[in-house]
């Protein structure tokens, strides 16, 4: 495999694994953040901070990033987790260029010049495994009595409160899921490029990142996925006329938004060829049964 | 003491007196309906008994508890379910997933469990699954389980949100008109279901209703509101030869 395509590939698998985290947030939840690019500078920060200044082992570094996110997550978002979901957008906006900001002042970090010389640990391999942890991740999190309850109150806030959710804890949790992934992507980004720099992680980045999530379909997995690997490698070709991708993209995914609301792959998931309604159906029932005998079985 | 009291209830939005001085007491098992014109305040004294809003002034006790000022979420755990006039359900979840929610507020497993698929979570994802069938079932949406809920008629939509309402167990039920939009023959089913409601798992129904054939059936007592105010309690007979609730209704039609 060529070096460049190769390098493509490692990104993409980077990128993909926030994309995971914003079908969560987004996806089911319904809440939009124009700040994942900052959560994941905070994770290549952190791991390059540590693993170049202190010359800490790959995991750990990657660890440290999660946590960080997460609890930079957990600060910004406390306080608005009430109020009407629009509100994360700003906050989100606001408290990632302030990172960015904070970034491109801090001495420790080599300011607006970014640090080098970051040890290489990410490899192809490597990000493709850890995009399967995240794929997995999202998927174990739709398919639990989480994903229900983010899809209630994308769906319906108040019904969904009127039912006994926690809607303040339902939209931390989508929240703090999708912060912790883009600072695990972040952590693998500066392992892999061996350089970060603020501009990398700017806002821009973070809505690009919507705009795909849109196109493939915000209620599928499935989507989210396919549409940043078509995306991006797009990106890439179309990299040489850079002052018309962003035109491109943009008349791209107004058309589609236009045609199919629901994104391309809409409600589909990949797992539907082989989950069908009837197969799923059966399962309930041969489910139920083992019930009911039990219930009779305890009866007599 | 009884199942659920108001004490006394005030509310207004601006200038408008939506809920005036409104008492009320409900026993276990018992139906009570709630009627009036338009924009008497019928839904808005449900809105503040379930809390999406809080009261002005007032009390409103559940078996002698006092959850006037809990959050909407928690007064659900308590046991207060309910239905809405303009359906309500969940886009995006089918008929087992839309039940299945109402029974995930309280499962116990959390985000680690789902993401090991440890048996814990197995065990009550099982649980809620099973009880969110047998909740379609009971109010008879078995053959629908895995239809997206906005394929449904609007009498089995209605029916979806009872079951809905329902798995959470509730000592309390609030019905807020579930006849509306069905025909005669769904009316009749929706009656029955109802009345099993009460019977057989000994929940109180507090009922808003517009069709009086079937409040008047159903209620062993019946508040009459009109601008917020209560003009007349008794049963469905005492009720209907009021002479002010004749007039409410006669000066709406004019
Ligand atoms: N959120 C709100 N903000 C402002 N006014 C409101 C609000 N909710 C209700 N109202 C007003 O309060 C009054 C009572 O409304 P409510 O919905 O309780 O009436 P209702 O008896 O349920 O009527 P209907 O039979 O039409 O459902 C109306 O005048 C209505 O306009
Ligand atoms: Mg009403």
């Amino acid at each position: 495999m060529s070096i460049y395509v190769e390098s493509v590939l490692t990104f993409t698998s980077i990128t993909c694994i926030t994309v995971c985290g914003l079908y969560i947030l987004t996806g089911l939840t319904g809440m939009f953040s124009l700040g994942q690019a900052s959560f994941m500078a905070l994770g290549a920060y952190a791991a390059a901070v540590l693993g170049k200044l202190y010359h800490w082992p790959f995991i750990p570094c990657l660890l440290v990033g999660i946590i960080l996110s997460v609890v930079t997550g957990f600060l910004s978002g406390y306080p608005i987790m009430r109020l009407r979901k629009e509100y994360l957008t700003l906050i989100t906006l606001c408290y990632g260029e302030a990172i960015i900001a904070l970034l491109n002042q801090s001495n420790i970090t080599g300011g607006a010049l970014g640090m080098s010389d970051i040890p290489k640990h990410t490899t192809l391999i490597i990000a493709i495994l850890f995009l399967i942890f995240g794929i997995y991740f999202a998927w174990c999190f739709r398919h639990s009595k989480f994903g229900r309850m983010a899809i209630a109150i994308k769906s319906d806030e108040l019904a969904s409160k009127s039912m006994g959710i926690n809607m303040a804890a339902v939209k931390m949790r989508s929240f703090l899921c999708a912060a912790g992934l883009a600072g695990l992507a972040g952590g693998l980004y500066a392992f892999y490029l061996q350089y970060v720099d603020p501009s990398l992680f700017g806002w821009r980045k973070s809505g690009e990142w919507v705009a795909w999530v849109f196109f493939g379909g915000v209620n599928s997995l499935t989507g989210s996925i396919v549409a940043t690997f078509g995306l991006s490698a797009l990106s890439q070709f179309f990299s040489r006329f850079a002052d018309y991708q962003v035109l491109i993209y943009s008349a791209m995914v107004l058309l589609v938004l236009n045609f199919k609301p629901n994104g391309v792959f809409g409600y589909w998931e990949l797992s539907d060829l082989f989950n069908t309604r009837d197969r799923r159906m059966q399962r309930l029932l041969k489910e139920a049964q083992t019930r009911e005998g039990a219930l009779k079985h305890e009866q007599t | 003491m009884s199942r659920l009291e108001l004490k006394h209830v005030y509310l207004s939005f601006g200038g408008v007196k939506a809920v005036q001085d409104f008492s009320m007491q409900a026993e276990e098992g018992q139906i009570i309906g709630i009627i009036g014109p338009n924009g008497a305040g019928k839904t808005t004294i449900f809105n503040v008994i379930s809390g999406i809003y809080t009261a002005d002034s007032g009390q409103i006790f559940l078996d002698g508890e006092e959850i006037t000022q809990l959050a909407q979420h928690r007064i659900a755990l308590k046991g207060i379910s309910r239905t809405f006039q303009n359906i309500r359900l969940f886009h995006g979840l089918n008929c087992l997933e839309n039940v299945q929610t109402t029974l995930d507020a309280s499962s116990k497993y959390n985000l680690l469990d789902a993401i090991l698929m440890t048996p814990r979570r197995r065990k009550e994802e099982k649980r809620t699954r099973q009880r969110a069938l047998s909740e379609l079932e009971w109010v008879g949406l078995g053959e629908y389980v895995l239809e997206n809920p906005e394929n449904l008629s609007y009498g089995l939509q209605r029916k979806l949100e009872i079951a809905r309402a329902l798995a959470a167990d509730p000592k309390v039920l609030l019905l807020d008109e579930p006849a509306a939009g069905l025909n005669p023959k769904e009316v009749q089913e929706l009656m029955k279901l109802i009345l099993r409601i009460r019977d057989e798992r000994g929940i109180t129904i507090l009922l808003i209703e517009h069709r009086l054939e079937l409040v008047m059936t159903v209620s062993e007592r019946i508040y009459v509101q009109d601008f917020g105010e209560t003009i007349a309690i008794g049963t469905p007979a005492e009720v209907q030869n009021n002479p002010e609730v004749i007039k409410a209704y006669l000066g709406e039609e004019e």
